[in-house]
């Protein structure tokens, strides 16, 4: 899964062979990262922000979001899984908490953890960095990797708004791997952390963690990926519910609204975002102070929150009433939240400040930039306007620029071609007639 | 620029420049070279559905020129409110933005029915917004105010029953003035 143009990993890769160059992901691509050229897509992984409308709208399957292969964590001792809690509402409503849980114990993890069981402590963690952090309005949550790189690319002056300490499933991994090292005796190599995620960013920030300062996770496994033989699992437990540990009222964190709601107190104003589209305009309108009256915005690139990741098997939408099912009705069990209180104290979850990816920008150099902007209005004026994507840029504007940066030449317009070979052929008849 | 010397008789000029920007603003306002990117906008009366693209369109643009992040943020604040106000107060209108390499100058033409009193228009909270404005969520009279604290140089030209015209200069620049 190297990239070599480029210093950033992404999940999504392009399989050369099935894409037929229809234009499809160039025009959801909220970055405009993809170009068709040559009649095959090409993701700009300096752009890519890994949110995954490419992958949903690929007709042709050739875009494939990878994780990693299950057969990793036989290269550790000790396996543990972490998952993800939009997991639980990918079953009928017949299968219980317990048993989805336990099934992830028989595809050979020696142990399993939720993201749900650190939930509330993660709101009490939020709330205490918002009371800290007064003088910077809002605070954005840190936890959906899209939102991150989309802030890094787009939005550079929101990055100081950006909550400033690792993601549930990260808080967990560190509390877990001190915990089993010092249980078990085993060193730090030796005990393999997996996630189970929801969406192809996921995997992106387990191989390249934004900001992170230790080791975290060793792996990424899609839900979509173990889904079937989970299921297998599941058939066989039916019968025989195990008893064990579960914590429905932290699913909270799968579902942005509910996550607001939960962050909103007295003193604090929460606001819940999700969809990419959404997502952008909001954090434009955050840009500009029209929103300084909310202390903390969720916001997630998936709709509803990680229930709408592209790995997950289940709509949204479904996924969200059955986890708010299992809130309403189960009881959570005992969490010592000591060791990560220690941790905590210790800044152990402590966020490096996150670094911009400038890619907007026409030129480092303002002058010159503007003599590009007016090079690209003038070849704009000459361009159909028809915004067709099949000289495979975006847009019109996309391909004007995509000119004046060397990136493709006027003749990439199928358009302007069409009309001008006609206007040779007329030219022919009259002279010929 | 012409829009400054087309004053009528009748007609009332309001002028407001920030601490040390007056004499650089209307260096540039005098000098007639042409704009480096221009960007015209159409405002339509009581549209607030399409109201803020004019605004937003500049605010992009901006950014792929590597505008500072505070400079842009004051063009986005008072570009959005101005484009608000023509389509809240007037009959329609059109934003005509001029980029150079080192300001911006966004002026703003309506088609009336122009401001009575600009100095009270400028008072915080006073505002003339009908009952649907309002419902809306527009009209609380924080708009001219707010422009003005966010430009260099703020010129507004208008009389009762006449058309009304609105212009502001924000210099790319740091380091004097605001």
């Amino acid at each position: 899964m190297d990239n070599k143009e480029t210093k950033y990993f992404h999940a999504l890769q392009i399989v050369e062979e099935n894409c037929t160059g229809c234009t499809a992901c160039v025009r959801v691509c909220p970055t405009e990262a993809i170009r068709v050229r040559d009649r095959k897509a090409h993701i700009d992984p300096n752009r890519c922000v890994d949110c995954g409308k490419c992958a949903e709208v690929c007709p042709f399957h050739a875009i494939i979001p990878r994780s990693d292969p299950l057969d990793l964590i036989h290269n550790f001792k000790y396996k543990v899984a972490i998952i993800s809690t939009s997991y639980f509402g990918q079953f009928t409503e017949d299968v219980s908490y317990a048993v989805a849980k336990q099934a992830l114990f028989e595809l050979g993890f020696d142990d399993v953890q939720e993201e749900a069981m650190v939930t509330d402590f993660m709101i009490r963690m939020i709330r205490a960095y918002i009371r800290a952090n007064r003088d910077k309005r809002p605070i954005i949550s840190s936890n959906c990797p899209t939102v991150v790189r989309l802030i890094q690319l787009k939005f550079p002056s929101l990055l100081p708004n950006l909550f400033h300490l690792e993601a549930p499933m990260s808080i967990l991994t560190r509390s877990l791997r001190e915990q089993i090292m010092a249980e078990k005796g085993l060193s730090e190599d030796e005990i393999g952390i997996f996630l189970i995620v929801p969406c192809p960013a996921h995997v992106t920030a387990v191989h390249q963690p934004e900001g992170a300062y230790k080791h975290l996770q060793d792996g990424a496994f899609s839900i979509g990926m173990i889904y079937g033989k989970v299921r297998e699992h599941i058939k066989n437990l039916q019968n025989n519910p195990p008893q064990i540990a579960t914590y429905p009222k932290g699913l909270t964190w799968a579902l942005s609204g509910v996550q607001a709601d939960l962050v909103d107190c007295e003193d604090i104003r929460a606001l819940s975002v999700n969809g990419v589209d959404n997502v952008m305009e909001i954090l434009s309108r955050v840009e500009d102070h029209y929103l300084d009256q909310y202390d903390y915005i969720v916001m997630r690139s998936c709709t509803n929150g990680c229930v709408g990741g592209f790995f997950n098997v289940e709509n949204p939408f479904v996924a969200m009433s059955r986890i708010k099912k299992m809130i309403k009705e189960g009881t959570d069990s005992e969490i010592d939240v000591e060791d990560l209180k220690k941790l905590y104290q210790q800044g152990e979850f402590d966020v490096a400040p996150l670094a911009p990816r400038p890619v907007l920008e026409l030129d480092k150099d303002i002058k010159t930039a503007i003599v590009k902007m007016k090079r690209i209005n003038e070849i704009l004026t000459t361009l159909p306007g028809l915004n067709c994507s099949a000289c495979g840029s975006p847009s019109c504007y996309a391909l004007a620029e995509d000119i004046v940066q060397g990136k493709a030449t006027i003749e990439d317009c199928v358009v302007l071609l069409q009309r001008h070979t006609r206007e040779d052929g007329a030219d022919e008849t009259n002279l010929n007639g | 620029m012409q829009d400054f010397a087309a004053a009528k008789s009748e007609a009332a000029d309001y002028w407001h420049f920030q601490p040390g920007r007056e004499e650089c603003s209307r260096r540039h306002l005098a000098s007639l070279h042409e704009a480096d990117v221009t960007l015209e906008s159409l405002i339509p009366e009581k549209d607030f559905n399409t109201a803020g693209r004019g605004s937003a369109e500049v605010k992009n643009l901006l950014k792929r020129l590597g505008v500072d992040p505070e400079i842009l943020r004051r063009v986005a604040v008072a570009a959005y409110e101005a484009e608000i106000n023509v389509a809240a107060h007037s009959k329609g209108g059109i934003m005509t933005s001029s980029i150079y390499s080192d300001l911006i100058h966004i002026v703003f033409r309506d088609k009336g029915p122009g401001i009575a009193d600009i100095a009270q228009a400028m008072v915080p909270g006073f505002s003339t917004a009908d009952d649907m404005v309002r419902e809306l969520g527009f009209g609380a009279g924080l708009g001219l105010p707010n422009i003005q604290k966010n430009v260099d140089a703020l010129h507004i030209h208008s009389a009762a029953g006449a058309s009304t015209l609105l212009e502001f200069l924000i210099h790319f620049d740091t380091n004097h003035g605001q």
